[in-house]
């Protein structure tokens, strides 16, 4: 019966199941997506899920158990196409946020010295730290015209266009006056864009939970919020908040150049 | 040039008349330092009282995004949805420049449809303005407009003096004539005078906007880019704000669940990363500085070589924007070897610190 | 605004024709040949184009690139192009099959100066994918070859099966009003039977050059325009008659997108061709 339609997983690792829960949201459209695509596996909605042989696998949430090692390593296996679905498995999310000596002692402190039977903790880490990743989609949540427009080209087999634009792109389309410009911290420059500047929209902030976007530049935003006052550390939790992994590199340079 | 008087206390009525069969578009303020162009529903809401809106008119042309073609794979079908009846209002010299220059540039050896039936379906009433701190249209010499407009009122405190610029524009004046008093005494062709004097002399900033083409090529390899390159934060703002970018990308936008796609359309900016990657990965601008020497040959140099003449039309819209004072006043200054007070310039010192 | 409108172009010039995929067939691992026609006649018939022009290809829900037509307009019809795998859009033209229907609009750019090179020598330097743009050239030339003087052709490739189109050279080495030189950097086959080395080493088997008479052609990747045009200086061909095309990222063929700038020319409108004086006077490219 559906012999012709792309077979397609989507598999939850650690994260709030936000994004999973994006595409159940798709109210009008999920219908289409079901209709358009042979959902093999999507715990969220259905029980009847096959471990089987894939086309695109959607992977949403950051990998912090050994289990979920071997399980990502298994849907590769499985997968022609595996998506990063979202900020956490694109980047790492919130929980990646700290360099491994952090970790360790943020787990000693709220695990203690406790054995986990079943698996083992190991620090967050995106989907790429492990396996070959062939696309990416952040956003924390995924936003819905993003998913929606990505997915639809995923099945015509030609995925979008890599064009990464920051959300100041957009920003400037929806007429805010900057909010750089007045002295409060927007991360607008160093973030992907995709959300619709929402934050901005409202005279908010952005914080960045679309993750960093490629060709930015970190360095003079960090400079330009520490000439408007802030606090050096202030800005380093604020960049890396929801940066992951992938502003690692910027920060330990920085470290060692302020040493 | 046939130029009549409109009392202010009329203008709504006019307004009223002109903008039944058509969308009247016209500055709003939306906070204390924000105005931006808006279809008008209520003329109680139409703010003249502005310097510059966030985004230029091109908005109301060309839209950041927009459909193209509905596709399929046998047949591809304009879509022109973007286009109907307009009156803009209240748009500025500097603007009407700006729309000038893109007539110029969107029918330069192929007509670009889009923009040209937009324009034509648009009126232009331009308004008379007074510069703030950050206008440079008098070094620009796009402080005045002698074309590109339909009316021009020019605010002289009760009443308006109205330039009729095309058959159009006439057209208007007809819908209503008796609003119009055709006779300017001597007093107001005094006041016209006047103000326009006052206003010469009321221009903070100025720029040596001649030199700028022989700067540009003298400077090319100048250490200067690199400082700019180095706070530039690829946001692409300068290019959506300034009136007189064009660029834009195009993306085939499937439609789920059907076998077509809307062929869309939507603003770019040289200063992204991507603008000029292709395929292989390799980018012919990746640096941040090379890609501002393409932003600002286009704004200071020359348009593309056959206008002969540069896009900047002095609206200090990348001046207000810029987060990082990358803009074209302290671009031009800094060109003409004078030192500003710049983050850009701050950063360079706190590398080198 | 004011008088009439005088350009002379489709009333929508960035919409597509639908084209036809009449014949395609692998070149290379990664290069295809197509063979297209525009499904309406009339429109087929209309699509007057010369030699160095490209053409904007649309597949749905994929997206739209530029293509150097590889065909001659000496034998209407049928546009020819030959594609390499690259990105989105050329990925989904791999995919396709014959009879499949594709979106084609153009053609865009300016074309090698034919006018210019009647009763001139010429010499073709073709590399990888440089192939594509020159074939057209090298065909027109050769339909037309009474009009012209020494016709020489230099081709090279990494390998063998690198080579586009080397049936079609073969049988192109029978003529004998053709100079024409093949050579591959190394060969894995064991069955090449042409020369064996970069394509720089075939100008001594031209012999003596007429330089001022000499109108040189090249394309092909990057690291060849840097040995062949030593080369080529190196004969003293005056740099205007040194012709080279230019790639840049394109979305709109037409002037208007913006993309393919450098500083104020724009290389579909003003390009791809350019001469090398042209080039060595861009400041972009220094
Ligand atoms: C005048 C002209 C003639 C041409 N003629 C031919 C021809 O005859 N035959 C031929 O095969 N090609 C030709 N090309 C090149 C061809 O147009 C490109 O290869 C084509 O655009 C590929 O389209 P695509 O959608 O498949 O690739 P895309 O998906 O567009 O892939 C390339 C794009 O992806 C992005 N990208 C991909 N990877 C990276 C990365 N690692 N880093 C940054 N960005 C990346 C870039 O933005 C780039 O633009 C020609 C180009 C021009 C300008
Ligand atoms: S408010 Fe933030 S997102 Fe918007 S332009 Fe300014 S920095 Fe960018
Ligand atoms: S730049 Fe000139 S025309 Fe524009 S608003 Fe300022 S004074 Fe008016
Ligand atoms: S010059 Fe300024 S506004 Fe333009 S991209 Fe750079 S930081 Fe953004
Ligand atoms: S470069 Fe700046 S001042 Fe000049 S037209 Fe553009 S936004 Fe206005
Ligand atoms: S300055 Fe940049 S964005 Fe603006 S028109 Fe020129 S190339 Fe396009
Ligand atoms: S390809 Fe769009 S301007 Fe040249």
């Amino acid at each position: 019966m559906n012999k012709d339609k792309l077979k397609i997983g989507i598999y939850e690792l650690t994260g709030c199941a936000g994004c999973a829960l994006l595409i159940t949201d798709c109210e009008m459209e999920l219908i289409d997506i079901f209709n358009a695509a042979d959902i093999q596996s999507f715990l969220m909605v259905k029980s009847d899920n096959i471990d089987g042989e894939l086309d695109i696998a959607l992977v949403e949430g950051s990998v912090t158990t050994e289990k979920e090692i071997e399980e990502l390593k298994d849907i590769r296996e499985r997968a022609k196409v595996v998506v990063a679905f979202g900020l956490c498995a694109s980047v790492g999310g919130i929980q990646a946020r700290f360099g491994n000596k952090e970790w360790k002692e943020n787990y000693k402190k709220i695990y203690g010295d406790i054995e986990m039977t079943h698996t083992r903790a190991v620090q967050s880490k995106p989907i790429d730290a492990y396996i070959d990743v062939d696309l990416y989609l952040p956003g924390c949540p995924v936003g819905k015209e993003q998913f929606l427009h990505f997915f639809t080209r995923v099945l015509k087999g030609s995925p979008p266009e890599k064009y990464p634009r920051p959300v100041c792109v957009t920003c400037k389309y929806n007429e805010n006056d900057c909010l750089l410009n007045k002295g409060i911290p927007c991360l607008g420059p160093l973030t992907a864009d995709g959300c619709g500047s929402i934050c901005p929209n409202y005279n908010l902030p952005c914080t960045g939970c679309w993750g960093p976007v490629e060709g930015a530049n970190p360095y003079s935003e960090f400079f330009l919020l520490k000439e408007k006052g802030f606090d050096i550390e202030a800005i380093k939790k604020l960049m890396s908040n929801y940066a992951g992994t992938k502003l690692a590199e910027f920060f330990e340079q920085f470290r060692k150049e302020s040493k | 040039m046939k130029i009549v008087k409109l009392k202010k206390s009329n203008l709504f009525l006019f307004l009223e008349i002109i903008s039944k069969e058509a969308d009247l578009w016209a500055p709003v303020k939306k906070s204390p330092d924000k105005h931006i162009f808006e279809v008008i529903e209520d003329f109680s809401k139409i703010n003249l009282d502005y310097t510059r809106t966030i985004l230029p008119p091109k908005k109301i042309m060309l839209p950041a995004n927009f459909n193209m073609f509905r596709a399929s794979s046998t047949e591809y079908t304009p879509d022109f949805s973007h286009v109907n009846k307009k009156i803009i209002f209240g748009i500025h010299p500097c603007d009407i420049h700006a729309l000038v220059t893109m007539d110029k540039f969107y029918s330069h050896e192929y007509n670009d449809p889009y923009y040209q039936r937009a324009r034509d379906n648009t009126l232009i009433l331009g308004h008379s303005c007074w510069p703030d701190e950050y206008c440079l249209c008098k070094s620009t010499h796009t402080h005045v407009v002698e074309e590109g407009y339909d009316l021009f009122f020019t605010d002289l405190e009760d009443t308006y003096v109205v330039w009729i610029g095309s058959s159009r524009g006439d057209d208007l004046i007809r819908l209503k004539p008796e609003l119009f008093d055709e006779d300017l005494t001597d007093k107001d062709i005094q006041k016209f005078s006047k103000r326009r004097e006052e206003r010469d002399k009321a221009f903070a900033k100025d720029i040596n906007f001649e030199a700028m083409p022989d700067l540009m090529e003298l400077k090319y390899q100048s250490p200067l880019w690199d400082k700019l390159g180095e706070a530039c934060l690829a946001c692409g703002s300068c290019s959506n704000v300034c009136p007189t970018c064009n660029c834009y990308n195009v993306e085939d936008k499937p439609i789920l669940g059907k076998n077509c796609s809307n062929i869309s359309r939507c603003w770019d900016s040289c200063t992204l990363e991507n603008y000029s990657g292709v395929a292989g990965g390799e980018n012919f601008r990746e640096k941040r500085s090379d890609r501002l020497k393409l932003f600002y040959t286009h704004k200071l140099q020359s348009y593309i070589s056959k206008y002969g003449k540069p896009a900047c039309v002095g609206c200090g819209r990348c001046i207000v924007t810029c987060p990082v004072d990358i803009n074209v006043y302290t671009v031009s200054k800094s060109l003409d070897g004078e030192e500003v007070d710049t983050f850009w310039n701050r950063l360079s010192k706190e590398v080198t610190k | 605004m004011n008088g009439e409108n005088k350009i002379k172009a489709p009333l929508n010039p960035f919409q597509p024709e639908p084209a036809r995929i009449v014949r395609t067939y692998p070149l290379t691992d990664d290069v295809k040949f197509f063979q297209i026609r525009i499904v309406d006649m009339n429109k087929a018939l209309s699509f007057q184009y010369q030699t160095g022009q490209f053409a904007m290809i649309s597949v749905l829900g994929a997206g739209e690139a530029p293509f150097s037509i590889s065909s001659t307009p000496s034998r209407p019809g049928l546009l020819e192009f030959c594609i390499r795998k690259a990105g989105t859009v050329t990925n989904a033209l791999f995919q396709m099959k014959e009879n499949d229907l594709i979106g084609l609009r153009g053609p865009y750019g300016n074309t090698f100066p034919v006018k210019k090179m009647k009763g001139k020598d010429i010499m073709i330097v073709m590399g990888g994918l440089g192939a594509a743009p020159l074939r057209s050239v090298l065909l027109y030339l050769l339909d037309n070859r009474d009009q012209f003087g020494r016709v020489m052709l230099l081709h090279g490739a990494k390998r063998p099966t690198e080579m586009l189109l080397r049936e079609e050279f073969f049988s192109l080495k029978e003529r004998e009003d053709l100079e024409c030189y093949l050579t591959v950097d190394e060969d894995d086959t064991g069955e090449w039977p042409e020369d064996v080395g970069l394509v720089t080493q075939l100008f001594k088997k031209l012999g003596t050059i007429n330089p001022e008479n000499t109108f040189s052609l090249v394309c092909g990747p990057p690291i060849m325009y840097k040995f062949v045009l030593e080369e080529i200086l190196k004969l003293d061909i005056p740099k205007d008659q040194i012709l080279m095309t230019l790639e840049r990222r394109m979305k709109c063929g037409v002037g208007k997108c913006g993309h393919c700038a450098i500083d104020y020319i724009y290389t579909c409108l003003d390009g791809p061709v350019f001469t090398y004086w042209d080039v060595i006077h861009m400041r972009e490219l220094i």
